[in-house]
């Protein structure tokens, strides 16, 4: 699904290379948990996945199912289904949810060739969704993340990725700031979009996001780079022994 | 916080009326007859040694001062000056110029002495290392002394009164003088062009990172004397220069005029740092004398990468009427302006800065801290201009004003003119009374009023201190504290 | 800021100033008005005519130099038909102003009501033919020129849920109208100012409501400007708030080539609030100038006044906005902003917040912005599919319905809403 292949990449302000030549490869289907300490380039990379420009890619290619995207802008890479659930979701007054929602999903169903939804159509997908995510109706009337504490926030990013149907899903830092019931909510709304077809990275500095959603891969990211790879054992041994000594083996 | 409790010190110590600065000095003078003509000008041209060429520079600005009109544009008001009835040449006998220490007359080394300037290389030597200031003293119409003039000659720089400039540098003169605000500017600066007597010239030639700290101080003493000083800094390519000038004047009844005229100009990455500590006699608690400070201040930022800083401590003056002022012509080049005005009494102030973006990627900063008590006036008057081609400039200004008392005035003008769409332009303004709450919580504590009141006005102006060289911070803090007595009750 | 030093030499009447001149000779036998009138109307044409248009070198007009910038006057067009159209909000009563003239059989339940016509000719409206001022270039035009108008009466108490809309057209020419307005002790009532071209012939048009608030009233007062690519409007509002008085007040310009919006107000009573929102729609080769001039006079009031400003294509957009807090206006609570999205590099804006405080005991404050669209806005959008120029316009037209929906009345926000979005798809 997705392939990323000597990375790197800048600021484009200033030329600080954040991302030294990072290799990754996540399949369909696959969990993909990557986690780092602070600093170590995680957030960036999902801003470059989802082609901000803020970031320049230097060298080193990202092919999603084969083609590469590095071409492309934040909202045609949207349209070939990646999706980037916000650290921080900007607050946009004026702009209202509801609105914001059906430009959004009849846009990408427009760039993918596919018919616009009906008002009536899109009300009943976003009621559905918006009840298992325990979203209640005055949030969504409200203008786009304005107010809205961090847990629904984070629920509203959740609520938008399972509307938008995406096939690559990028978490940046999702748990944080969340509390444990809000915690268990998010994840149950991120492994109810888990399948075959369908890949997610769930960018994480703490372990236990990884308990909710379980990770079939582990990597560890440290100075723009992939260090080690591995499986869910990965996560407690970094949870039990901390960053210091995968990254003094490392080096 | 010892610096607060200085300024506390300072307040009790002094009355309103007992500004510190304000004893005369008897001094044998050299005098111009009062007024102002064309035979004053060659007589102020003369006693300079001048070349013809700048006796013909300042009649050419004289006569067209003739045909211009003095501007009421500013929240200021004064009775009409009779420039007729001043004297426009004022030196103590003997020093036509500049000359060594040991030359100068102990009777006004004894004034520098009083005023905490200190003159003697020797003495500031045996002071605290860090604190190495070079200093051009200039007294009423004449530069008396330069320091360290040698020791930066060995850098390279250039430091000397802009007369000895005029003789000794006429190249670098008549390239740069005038050359960023010019002789038609304004009412003020063509009347300084005509007949200023004295000032500073710094020169940082090409890569050089001035060794010291420079500056000048400013001294009017004479009777019913205008000062016309004039100032002209120039860094070359990758120069470093921070220069600061503090003025004080004994107290009179009558007002004098003081109108000077600062240039800057800035090369590819150079950096020019000027701060003003500004201490004129303010006239009295009944508004009865007092200095109009009526100052024009450019800086071009004509190299790219260059950088210009305004740093301002307005505590004295009857009247100021001031804008220190950056033109970012060069791509990436960067103004600031960082300002405390503190007005009391009867004391009137108009005062701000442009910012003319013209280069790709300037940027500029404003921050402006306006303190107004007593019965004064204080506004702060402001330009922020994005020209056409000037793409992806950037403004922040911030302008606070506080008041003490109810009589006063603080007001708040920024023009803000945008013609590129990629500007990103943000200003803020508030003003307000000192926090009650902020005060209770003080003298809750134990603290008395009146410093409560100086402990948060220090909080207030702290932004712009901080940008001050820290010798100056300690004194510009005291020199507010002073201001602002008798403001309570 | 105005660093010019010489006075301007007495210069001769410029075309337009002319053409002004002429046409107040060749109307003044059917201007209406008694003696008292007729005088006020010599005067204030006499100091026009004296101090000519104002230009640049007034502070008042520093950024619009009516002088240059209105070149020609167009032939006034008596006859040219317009007629009175739906409101903007159903069930609203509309008060119809067709070509200057107003309707002298219109009628409304609960207030009093008579055409400014008729209230020239007894001459008891002649003492409000004022200019506030000796820069107060709008006074002196429609003081001068005026023909008619409605003057309206809120009896005290009165309450009028439906709105009035003062529904003003034409069709090019010379229109001069006026809306001397009182609302009496604890009245309510919303009214629509709606300035509209028929057609693009030019026009001349000058406007001033002159409204009092007397204690204890509610009213919320909207100005919406359409005027046609070829018109001049210089639009003058006046106001008087009582004690407890609240006023919402709302403007929108959304049309004209030369536009001026004046808003004077004078807050006058303890515990009165103002509300005050506008909105610049401003594209083309329009320059648009709205003037604040707001004066807390009086103890413990309170305002605040945000202006969202779009600027598209060639226009130039100017805001001035003046906070004076008079000595002893303790208390005073006033916050202004004014805010631009700047879109083309052929555009411009200049703004001027001022803050003019005498009293200590206050919180005042202006902030102003000019920027481009939120950068990080435009990626979230983009992020989630929605393409760059889609993204924009959603932007831009949120930063305007942030205000608009501050109205919170449904039908008013929805009628406004359409109308800004109509002129945003014509322009972005």
């Amino acid at each position: 699904m997705l392939e990323i292949r000597n990375l790197h990449a800048r600021i484009a302000e200033d030329g600080t290379e954040i991302i030294r030549g990072l290799n990754l490869t996540v399949r369909a289907g696959e969990v993909a948990a990557i986690m780092g300490p602070n600093g170590s380039g995680k957030s960036t990379l999902s801003y470059i996945l989802s082609g901000r420009d803020d970031y320049e890619v230097t060298e080193g290619e990202i092919l999603l199912n084969g083609e590469s995207i590095l071409e492309l802008n934040p909202a045609e890479r949207a349209s070939k289904g990646i999706f980037l659930a916000f650290q921080y979701p900007v607050e946009i007054p004026g702009v209202a949810t509801m609105q914001f929602l059906k430009v959004a999903m009849n846009e990408q169903r427009k760039a993918r060739g596919e018919e616009e939804l009906t008002t009536p159509d899109f009300i009943r997908r976003v009621k559905e969704a918006a009840a298992k995510l325990q979203i209640d109706q005055a949030m969504l009337r409200r203008p786009l993340n304005v107010g809205f504490s961090g847990g629904e926030k984070k629920r509203a990013e959740i609520l938008q990725m399972a509307l938008l149907e995406p096939s690559l899903c990028v978490l940046d830092e999702t748990d944080s700031g969340l509390d444990i019931d809000a915690l268990k909510i998010v994840a149950d709304g991120v492994n109810a979009l888990k399948s075959p077809d369908r890949a997610t990275i769930v960018i994480t500095h703490y372990q236990r996001l990884l308990d909710y959603i379980i990770p079939d891969t582990v990597h560890v990211l440290y100075k723009g780079q992939i260090i080690r790879s591995g499986d869910k054992a990965l996560a407690h041994e970094l949870e039990a022994n901390g960053y210091a000594d995968i990254i003094g083996q490392a080096a | 916080m010892p610096a607060v409790q200085e300024t506390v010190d300072q307040v009790r110590r002094i009355d309103i009326d007992q500004y510190k600065y304000g004893f005369e000095t008897v001094i044998e003078v050299d005098k111009a007859p009062k007024g102002l003509s064309e035979d004053i000008i060659r007589f102020i041209s003369a006693k300079k040694q001048e070349p013809e060429w700048m006796l013909e520079w300042r009649l050419d600005a004289y006569r067209r001062w003739l045909t211009m009109e003095e501007p009421t544009w500013a929240r200021v008001e004064y009775p009409k000056i009779d420039f007729n009835d001043l004297y426009y040449y004022a030196a103590p006998k003997g020093t036509s110029g500049p000359t060594s220490i040991e030359d100068v007359d102990p009777e006004l080394l004894r004034v520098y002495e009083k005023l905490g300037i200190p003159l003697r290389e020797q003495e500031i030597l045996a002071g605290v290392k860090t604190s190495r200031v070079a200093v051009d003293a200039v007294f009423d119409s004449v530069s008396v002394v330069t320091t360290f003039k040698k020791e930066l000659q060995k850098a390279g720089v250039i430091f000397m009164s802009i007369s000895e400039a005029i003789r000794e540098h006429p190249d670098l003169i008549k390239q740069y003088l005038g050359s960023v605000v010019s002789t038609t500017d304004n009412y003020y600066a063509t009347l300084n062009a005509a007949v200023f007597t004295d000032g500073s010239f710094v020169f940082v030639p090409k890569g050089v990172r001035c060794p010291m700290e420079l500056s000048t101080y400013f001294r009017i003493n004479e009777k019913n004397t205008g000062q016309f000083e004039r100032t002209l800094i120039i860094a070359e390519e990758g120069a470093y220069v921070s220069y600061l000038e503090g003025c004080t004047a004994p107290q009179r009844d009558e007002n004098q005029l003081h109108a000077a005229v600062v240039e800057l100009v800035a090369l590819d990455d150079a950096e020019i740092k000027y701060s003003t500590v500004q201490n004129w006699y303010p006239g009295d608690a009944q508004g009865k004398g007092g200095i109009y400070n009526f100052v024009t201040k450019r800086g071009d930022c004509r190299g790219h990468r260059s950088k210009i800083s305004w740093t301002q401590v307005e505590t004295g003056s009857a009247i100021t009427w001031k804008y220190p002022s950056c033109i970012l012509r060069g791509d990436e080049s960067r103004g600031e302006f960082y300002s405390i005005a503190v007005s009391n009494g009867h004391q009137q102030i108009d005062s701000g800065t442009k910012m003319i973006h013209l280069g790709k990627n300037t940027s500029s900063r404003i921050i402006s801290k306006g303190i107004s008590a007593g019965k004064s006036n204080n506004t702060y008057r402001g330009q922020v201009s994005i020209h056409r081609r000037a793409e992806n400039a950037r403004n922040f200004t911030n302008c606070d004003s506080l008041l003490i008392g109810d009589r006063c005035g603080a007001h708040t003008v920024p023009y803000i003119d945008v013609k590129n769409a990629s500007a990103q332009i943000e200003h803020e303004a508030t003003t307000s009374k000192i926090s009650e709450d902020q005060k209770f919580y003080a003298m809750q504590r134990g603290i008395p009023e009146e410093e409560a009141i100086a402990l948060i006005v220090n909080g207030f102006v702290k932004d712009v201190i901080q940008e001050l060289p820290m010798e100056f911070a300690v004194e510009a803090q005291k020199l507010i504290g002073i201001s602002l007595e008798g403001s309570v009750g | 800021m105005n660093m010019l030093t010489t006075n301007p030499p007495a210069a001769r009447l410029t075309a337009a100033e002319t053409a002004l001149v002429e046409a107040f000779s060749a109307q003044i036998g059917e201007l209406p008005g008694n003696g008292a009138v007729i005088g006020t109307r010599d005067r204030l044409l006499d100091d026009l005519k004296k101090s000519g248009l104002p230009t640049r070198r007034i502070e008042a007009w520093h950024y619009t130099d009516l002088k240059n910038l209105l070149r020609a006057i167009p032939e006034a067009q008596a006859t040219a038909a317009t007629e009175a159209v739906a409101p903007l909000v159903d069930g609203a009563t509309v008060l119809s102003v067709l070509q200057g003239v107003a309707d002298s059989r219109a009628a409304v339940d609960g207030v009093d009501i008579a055409s400014l016509k008729d209230r020239l000719v007894d001459g008891t409206a002649a003492a409000g033919l004022t200019a506030l001022d000796k820069d107060d270039a709008i006074g002196r035009i429609n003081g001068s020129f005026v023909r008619d108008g409605y003057v309206l009466n809120f009896p005290a108490q009165a309450e009028i849920a439906a709105p009035i809309e003062l529904q003003a057209r034409h069709a090019g020419g010379q229109i001069h109208t006026r809306f001397p307005v009182s609302f009496g002790e604890g009245s309510k009532a919303t009214v629509i100012e709606r300035h509209q071209a028929v057609t693009e012939d030019a026009a001349l048009v000058s406007s001033i409501s002159d409204i009092v608030l007397e204690e204890g009233a509610e009213i919320t007062w909207i100005i919406l400007q359409q005027q046609g690519l070829a018109d001049t409007h210089l639009g003058q509002i006046r106001v008087k708030l009582g004690k407890d008085a609240k006023l919402r007040l709302f403007v929108i310009n959304a049309g004209g080539k030369l536009v001026r919006q004046e808003l004077r107000i004078e807050v006058v009573g303890e515990g009165a609030e103002l509300t005050l929102r506008g909105v610049n729609l401003l594209g083309g080769e329009s320059h648009t100038d709205v003037t604040l001039v707001l004066g807390h006079n009086v103890p413990h009031t309170n305002s605040t006044e945000t202006f969202r400003n779009v600027v598209f294509d060639r226009a130039s957009g100017v805001f001035q906005g003046m906070i004076r807090v008079a000595p002893d206006a303790q208390k005073t609570d006033a916050k202004m902003a004014c805010n631009t999205l700047l879109l083309s590099d052929e555009a411009d804006f200049a703004a001027k917040p001022e803050l003019e405080i005498f009293a200590d005991d206050v919180i005042c404050g202006h902030g102003a912005t000019v920027t481009d669209i939120s950068k990080t806005h435009l990626f979230y959008l983009m992020a989630r599919g929605v393409p760059e120029n889609k993204a924009r316009a959603m932007l831009v037209n949120a930063f305007v319905a942030e205000i608009v929906e501050e109205l919170e009345e449904e039908k008013l926000v929805e009628a406004l809403e359409d109308i800004v979005s109509a002129w945003l798809e014509k322009h972005a």
